[in-house]
C-alpha cells in the first residue's frame, strides 16, 4: 500500500501527542474534581498510546490479528487491576 | 458430636460435597472401568472402520448432544454446591453485632506464638498460647498479626483465618462442649512454624467469668 | 563429529527435545529424592531426621524444582521433539533462540542449587509469601540467589512462548489448519498462550521481590503492600501456572488413547473448546488462594462461581476421553495404561479441587494437608503419571527401539498402588497443617503418616524401573520400525529416529482429509545438503572455523546463556552492606564478566550468518502477511505488557490501600516530567523518520534521525538520572517510603529498557554509517521502532501516574 505524505502525518501526529500532552499537565485547573481528573487524565493518555500504537508502530496498515494480539494482552493485565482493586474495597 | 457452630456447619456443607462427589465418582469411574473392560483388544474384537491411519486425518467423531447432557448434569450438580456455599460463606463472614463483656477476643500473631488481648474494662488483660473461652456464647475473634503473614486455625472446629500485618480478619464461633481444643498456625511463617500452636480452652460459663472477672483492672 | 560440540552447539529441534528430557528426568530424581527425605521425617511423630531448618529447605526447593525445572521442562522436551514433526516443518522459527532457552533453563537450575550454598536456599515454600520473604526476616543470600535463578528459568520460558507461538501459527504444513491438529499441539499451543501473559507476572513478582531485599524498597514488606500484594501478583501468575504444567501432559493423553483404542477422539473440537475455555478462565480464578486472607463477601463469592465453574471444560474432555473407547479396539499397553491411570487419577483430582473451590470449606481446609492431596493427584498423578506415558509413547521415536513392555507394565502397577497409598491418606489429614516439620505424638496424625511414607517409597521405588527400562532399552531394545503404535500423526511416517532434517518432503493436507507424503506441492530437501545429510539450517561464524556448516551450530546461545548465569550470579550473591536496612553490595567481578561475555555473544550472535530455511507455502493463519520475525517481536511485546501491567499494577494496588499518599508535585517536579515526555515523544518521531528515511533510501536522513534518537534517548536518561540523585539524597525514602519505592521501581524498570533501546541505536547507527538500511533492508529498523515506540508509550502512562496525580 503506498503511503503518499506519509512524513506529513508522523509529524501531525506528533503535533497531537505535544498538544495532548499540554492539556494534561494543565488538566488539573480545568477539572477540580479529583476522580473526574484522574479519569480524564488516563483516557488522555490511553488516546496517546492509541496513536502512538496506530500510526508509529503501523497497527493501523497491519493486519487486524496483530491488533487483536495486542489487545489479549491489555485485558489479562486489566484483569489484575480490575479485580484486586474489587477485593481492596468493594463488598467489605 | 456437636463441638462448635462452626464444626456443624462446616460438617453439614463438607458431607453435602463428599456425597455428591463419591456419587459423581462412582459413576464416572464404573464408565471409566466398564469402558476400558469391554473395549479392550480380545481375540473376538472388531477392527473398528474409523481406526486412524497414517496419510488420512481422523473423521470427526462425537456428539454435541454429549456435551449438552455432559455440561447440563455437571451445573445441575454444582448448583447446591455454590448455593450452599454462598449460604455458608454469608454465615462465616457475618459475625454477630453484640457479643457478652469478655467475648470479643483480640488475637496477634507473632513469630512464633499466638497473643490473645481481653477487653477488661480500662486496662486489656493479655495472655499468650492460652485462649479461654466460655461455652455457650458467640465468640467473637479479630485477628491480625505483629509480623508476618500467619494463620491462626482451631482444629476440631474446622475455622481458621489469615493473620496478616496491618489487617484485622474477624472470625466467630459458637462453642458448644467445654474442653480444650489445639490452636494452630497454617501458614508457613519462618522456621519456628511449626511450634506455633496454642490451646482453646472451652470452660463453663460460671469458670470462665469468675476468671475473667479476676483478671479486670479498676 | 565431536559429541561434546555437537550438544553443546545444537540448534536442531530434535537435539534440544532430548536435552530437556533428559536434564529433567535427572531433576526429577533429585526433587525425589528430596521428597522421600521428606517423607522418612514425617512417618513418625516427633521424629529428627531432619531439622526444621533443613526441612524448610528441602519442602521449597522440592516445589520449586517440580514445578519450573521438572513438569514444564519435560513436556516441552515432547513438545521440542514432536511438535515440528506433527504440524509438519522442518525445526522451530528461531533455531538458536531455541538452544538459548534450553542453556538458560539449566543454568537457572544448577543456579537453584547452588543457593543451597549461600547460607539457605529459599525456606518459604515454592510460595514464598511475604512479609516472610523480606530480608528483616529471611536475611540468607541464598534466597536471593534462588530469586536470580526463578529470574533466569522465566527469561528461558518467555524465549520458548514466542518461539512456539511463531512456529505454531506460521510454519504449518500447506492444508493443515489450525482446526486440524491434533489434541497434543492444541494443548501445547493453548499452554504456550498461558506461558506467554502468566510468567510476566511472575516475573515482575520476583524482580520486586528482589529489589526490595536488595535495595531496601518496600512494596512487600509495607502494610499497604506487603501480604497482599504478593498474594494478588504471585496467584495471578500461580494459577494459570498450574493448568500450564497440567495441559501438555493432556494433550499427550488425549494422542495416546485415541491411537491405542483404535478410534478417533470422541468430540475432539469439544475437547479442544474446552481446553481454550479452561485456559482463559484461569486467568479470573486466582482469588481462591485468598479465600480466607478476607477480601470480603463479593470476592469470595466471585472466585468461587469462577472456580468451580472452570471444572465444566474439564468433565467435558474426561467424558470425552471415556467416550473414545465405545466400540473400540483398546491394545493396553504402557503408554495406554499409564495415559487412562492419568485420567483416574485426574477425575478425583479434579473432584476434590471443587471442594477446595467453595470458599466456606476452604476456612477450614486452607493450609492443610487436602490441599496437597488434591494438587498431588493433579500434579502427579495427572501430570507426571500422563507425561510417563508420553515417555512410553515416544520411546521409540525418539531412540528408534522399543522398551521392555513387561518391565513397564510392573512399573504401571506399583506407580499407581503406590500413588494411592502415599496420597490418599492426605485428604484424611484434613486437620493437619502444611510445611510443619514434625507433630505432636498426642495428634492422631502418625498412622496416616507413616501410610503415606510407605506409599512413598513404592511410588519412588517404582521410578528406578523406568530409568532402568529405558536407559537399557536404549542399548540393546529391539528396533521398533517407524510406526510401532499404527498412529495417525505425521510424527509415525517418519524414520525412528527422524535424520536431521526431518522430512525429505514435507507433507501437504487436501481437503479430503488425505496427506500426502511426497506427491503434491512439496519442497525440496533442507538449504544446501544433499537428502540425508546434515540439517536445514546453516551456520557460518566468520573466517576459518571449524564447525561444519550445514549443521546449525552456534556457540552463542551456551555463551548467552552462561554471560546471564554469572551476571546474576553476581548480582545475588553480594555480601550485606549494613545491617539495616538489609542491602547487598554486588560481587562485581562477576557481573563485570557476565557483562563483557555478554556484550560478546550478543556481538557474535548478530555477526553470525544464521540461515533458517523458510518453506513458502505453509499454513500461516491467521498471520499469513506478517513476516515471522515481526511475529516474533509483537509477541515479545505481548508479554511485556503484562510485566509493565503489573509493575503498575503493583503501585495502583497499594496506593489505593493508602490513604495518606503525597499529592501531585509535592514529591516529583512536575516539569522534570514533562521535559522528559517531549523528549522521548521526540524521539518516537525520530525513531520513525528514520524507518521513512531508509524505505526512501536516504542514506544521511537515516543517520540524522538515528542520531536524534540516540541523543534525545541520552537526555531522557540524563534527565531521570538528574532527579534520581536529587531524590536519592534527600529523605525521601525515610518520609515517603512506599511512593518512593513505587517511583523508583517503575521508572527503574522503564529506564533499563530504554538504556536497552539506546544499546541497540548505537548499533543500528554503525551499520547505517556503513550503509546498511537503505537497499530494501529496512526491517531491523522496523523492529527496533516496535521496540522503542513501545517503550514510549510505557511513559506516556508512567508519566500521569507519578508526576500529574
Amino acid at each position: 500500500m503506498r503511503r503518499v505524505n506519509t512524513n506529513y502525518l508522523y509529524l501531525l501526529i506528533f503535533a497531537a501527542l505535544i498538544g495532548e500532552t499540554d492539556i494534561e499537565v494543565n488538566l488539573s485547573s480545568i477539572i477540580p474534581a479529583y476522580n473526574e481528573y484522574v479519569t480524564v487524565l488516563l483516557g488522555i493518555a490511553g488516546t496517546k498510546a492509541i496513536l502512538i500504537a496506530m500510526f508509529y508502530q503501523h497497527l493501523r496498515y497491519e493486519p487486524k490479528s496483530l491488533s487483536t494480539w495486542v489487545i489479549i494482552g491489555l485485558v489479562i493485565a486489566s484483569l489484575l487491576m480490575g479485580l484486586s482493586f474489587v477485593q481492596l474495597h468493594v463488598g467489605h | 458430636m456437636a463441638v462448635s457452630s462452626t464444626q456443624v456447619q462446616f460438617d453439614s456443607l463438607f458431607g453435602l460435597f463428599t456425597y455428591l462427589a463419591v456419587a459423581v465418582g462412582i459413576v464416572v469411574f464404573s464408565l471409566l472401568i466398564y469402558f476400558i473392560v469391554k473395549y479392550r483388544e480380545k481375540p473376538s474384537s472388531q477392527q473398528p472402520d474409523d481406526t486412524p491411519i497414517l496419510g488420512k486425518m481422523p473423521i470427526s467423531r462425537g456428539h454435541a448432544r454429549s456435551v449438552v447432557l455432559t455440561l447440563s448434569l455437571s451445573t445441575l450438580i454444582i448448583v447446591p454446591l455454590i448455593v450452599g456455599s454462598f449460604g455458608a460463606i454469608d454465615n462465616i463472614l457475618t459475625p454477630p453485632q453484640h457479643v457478652c463483656q469478655g467475648c470479643a477476643i483480640e488475637v496477634t500473631a507473632h513469630q512464633f506464638y499466638f497473643q490473645f488481648t481481653y477487653d477488661n474494662g480500662t486496662k486489656p488483660y493479655q495472655t499468650r498460647d492460652i485462649l479461654r473461652v466460655p461455652v455457650g456464647e458467640n465468640i467473637r475473634l479479630n485477628v491480625t498479626s505483629a509480623d508476618v503473614f500467619h494463620d491462626f486455625g482451631i482444629i476440631g472446629y474446622n475455622i481458621k483465618t489469615d493473620a496478616i500485618p496491618g489487617r484485622t480478619n474477624t472470625i466467630w464461633f459458637y462453642p458448644q462442649t467445654t474442653g480444650n481444643f489445639t490452636i494452630q498456625c497454617f501458614e508457613f511463617c519462618g522456621v519456628g512454624h511449626y511450634t506455633m500452636k496454642g490451646t482453646l480452652m472451652v470452660m463453663s460459663q460460671a469458670a470462665y467469668f469468675s476468671w475473667y472477672n479476676s483478671t479486670v483492672v479498676h | 563429529m565431536a559429541s561434546a560440540k555437537r550438544w553443546l552447539y545444537t540448534t536442531n529441534h530434535k537435539d534440544i527435545g532430548i536435552l530437556y528430557i533428559i536434564t529433567s528426568l535427572f531433576l526429577f530424581a533429585a526433587a525425589g529424592v528430596l521428597a522421600i527425605t521428606m517423607r522418612t521425617q514425617l512417618s513418625v511423630p516427633s521424629n529428627t531426621i531432619l531439622t526444621a531448618n533443613v526441612y524448610n529447605q528441602f519442602v521449597t526447593v522440592h516445589g520449586l524444582l517440580m514445578i519450573f525445572w521438572v513438569l514444564s521442562p519435560l513436556a516441552f522436551g515432547f513438545a521440542n521433539f514432536i511438535i515440528p514433526l506433527q504440524i509438519g516443518c522442518r525445526d522451530l522459527a528461531f533455531p538458536r533462540l531455541n538452544s538459548m532457552s534450553y542453556w538458560f533453563f539449566l543454568f537457572s537450575g544448577v543456579m537453584m542449587i547452588l543457593s543451597f550454598f549461600f547460607g539457605a536456599a529459599p525456606d518459604l515454600g515454592w510460595t514464598l509469601y511475604s512479609p516472610q520473604s523480606a530480608a528483616q526476616f529471611s536475611p540468607t543470600i541464598g534466597f536471593n540467589v534462588g530469586a536470580g535463578a526463578l529470574i533466569l528459568m522465566v527469561v528461558s520460558i518467555t524465549m520458548s512462548s514466542i518461539n512456539f507461538l511463531v512456529t505454531m501459527f506460521k510454519m504449518r504444513a500447506p492444508g493443515l489448519k489450525l482446526r486440524y491438529m491434533s489434541a497434543f499441539p492444541w494443548a501445547i499451543l493453548v499452554t504456550i498462550f498461558m506461558m506467554l501473559y502468566a510468567f510476566p507476572s511472575f516475573l515482575a513478582a520476583v524482580v520486586l521481590l528482589y529489589v526490595d531485599r536488595a535495595f531496601g524498597t518496600v512494596y512487600f514488606s509495607s502494610i499497604q503492600g506487603g501480604a497482599l500484594l504478593w498474594d494478588n501478583v504471585f496467584w495471578f501468575f500461580g494459577h494459570p501456572e498450574v493448568y500450564i504444567v497440567l495441559f501438555p501432559a493432556i494433550g499427550i493423553i488425549a494422542d495416546i488413547v485415541p491411537t491405542f483404542a483404535r478410534r478417533p477422539l470422541y468430540g475432539s473440537k469439544y475437547v479442544i473448546g474446552a481446553l481454550v475455555a479452561a485456559a482463559m478462565i484461569s486467568f479470573v480464578v486466582w482469588g481462591h488462594h485468598m479465600f480466607v486472607t478476607g477480601i470480603g463477601l463479593v470476592s469470595t463469592k466471585l472466585y468461587t462461581v469462577t472456580t468451580i465453574a472452570v471444572s465444566l471444560p474439564f468433565d467435558i474432555i474426561v467424558i470425552s476421553l471415556i467416550e473414545t473407547l465405545g466400540f473400540a479396539k483398546l491394545r493396553l499397553k504402557a503408554p495406554a495404561l499409564f495415559a487412562l491411570g492419568a485420567v483416574a487419577n485426574f477425575i478425583v483430582g479434579g473432584i476434590t479441587g471443587v471442594f477446595l473451590a467453595s470458599v466456606a470449606l476452604d476456612y477450614a481446609l486452607r493450609g492443610t494437608y487436602f490441599v496437597v492431596a488434591h494438587f498431588h493427584y493433579i500434579m502427579v498423578g495427572a501430570s507426571i503419571i500422563g507425561l510417563i506415558g508420553g515417555l512410553y509413547y515416544w520411546f521409540p521415536k525418539i531412540t528408534g527401539r522399543m522398551y521392555d513392555e513387561k518391565i513397564a507394565k510392573v512399573h504401571f502397577v506399583l506407580s499407581m498402588i503406590g500413588f494411592q497409598v502415599l496420597y490418599f491418606p492426605m485428604f484424611l489429614l484434613l486437620d493437619m497443617p502444611r510445611r510443619i516439620v514434625t507433630y505432636s505424638p498426642q495428634t492422631d496424625w502418625g498412622l496416616l503418616n507413616l501410610t503415606a511414607t510407605l506409599g512413598g517409597f513404592i511410588f519412588g521405588g517404582a521410578q528406578l524401573l523406568l530409568f532402568y527400562n529405558l536407559y537399557r532399552s536404549s542399548r540393546v531394545g529391539p528396533p521398533s520400525g517407524p510406526n510401532p503404535w499404527e498412529a495417525w500423526t505425521l510424527e509415525w511416517a517418519l524414520p525412528s529416529p527422524p535424520p536431521p532434517h526431518d522430512f525429505d518432503v514435507i507433507p501437504t493436507f487436501s481437503t479430503d482429509g488425505t496427506i500426502h507424503f511426497g506427491a503434491g506441492p512439496g519442497l525440496p530437501n533442507g538449504s544446501n545438503t544433499p537428502s540425508g545429510i546434515g540439517y536445514p539450517n546453516g551456520s557460518s561464524v566468520g573466517h576459518g572455523s571449524t564447525l561444519r556448516h550445514s549443521e546449525g551450530f552456534s556457540p552463542w546461545p551456551i555463551l548467552m546463556a552462561f554471560a546471564a548465569f554469572i551476571f546474576f550470579l553476581g548480582l545475588t550473591i553480594g555480601k550485606p552492606a549494613n545491617p539495616q536496612p538489609v542491602s547487598y553490595q554486588p560481587f562485581w567481578p562477576l557481573i563485570a564478566d557476565g557483562i563483557i561475555l555478554g556484550v560478546i555473544s550478543l556481538f557474535g550472535y548478530s555477526r553470525e550468518k544464521f540461515t533458517v530455511h523458510e518453506d513458502a507455502h505453509v499454513e500461516s493463519w491467521p498471520f499469513k502477511q506478517v513476516p515471522n520475525m515481526k511475529l516474533g517481536i509483537w509477541t515479545f511485546l505481548g508479554a511485556e505488557v503484562i510485566f509493565f501491567g503489573v509493575l503498575i499494577g503493583s503501585y495502583f494496588f497499594v496506593r489505593t490501600n493508602d490513604a495518606a499518599w503525597p499529592p501531585a508535585g509535592t514529591l516529583f517536579d512536575i516539569r522534570n516530567g514533562f521535559a522528559m515526555t517531549l523528549v522521548l515523544l521526540t524521539s518516537s518521531l525520530t525513531a520513525i523518520m528514520a524507518l521513512a528515511s531508509a524505505r526512501a533510501g536516504n542514506r544521511s536522513g537515516v543517520i540524522a534521525s538515528l542520531g536524534g534518537t540516540l541523543v534525545l534517548g541520552a537526555a531522557f536518561l540524563y534527565i531521570k538520572a538528574g532527579e534520581w540523585f536529587s531524590l536519592g539524597s534527600s529523605n525521601v525514602f525515610q518520609n515517603y517510603s512506599l511512593p518512593a519505592t513505587s517511583y523508583f521501581i517503575t521508572t527503574g524498570t522503564h529506564g533499563v529498557h530504554v538504556f536497552a533501546g539506546m544499546c541497540m541505536t548505537v548499533y543500528l547507527l554503525a551499520n547505517a554509517i556503513k550503509g546498511k538500511y537503505i537497499n530494501g533492508d529496512h526491517t531491523t529498523l522496523e523492529h527496533f521502532g516496535l521496540y522503542w515506540h513501545f517503550v514510549d508509550i510505557v511513559w506516556v502512562f508512567l508519566f500521569p501516574l507519578f508526576y500529574l496525580i
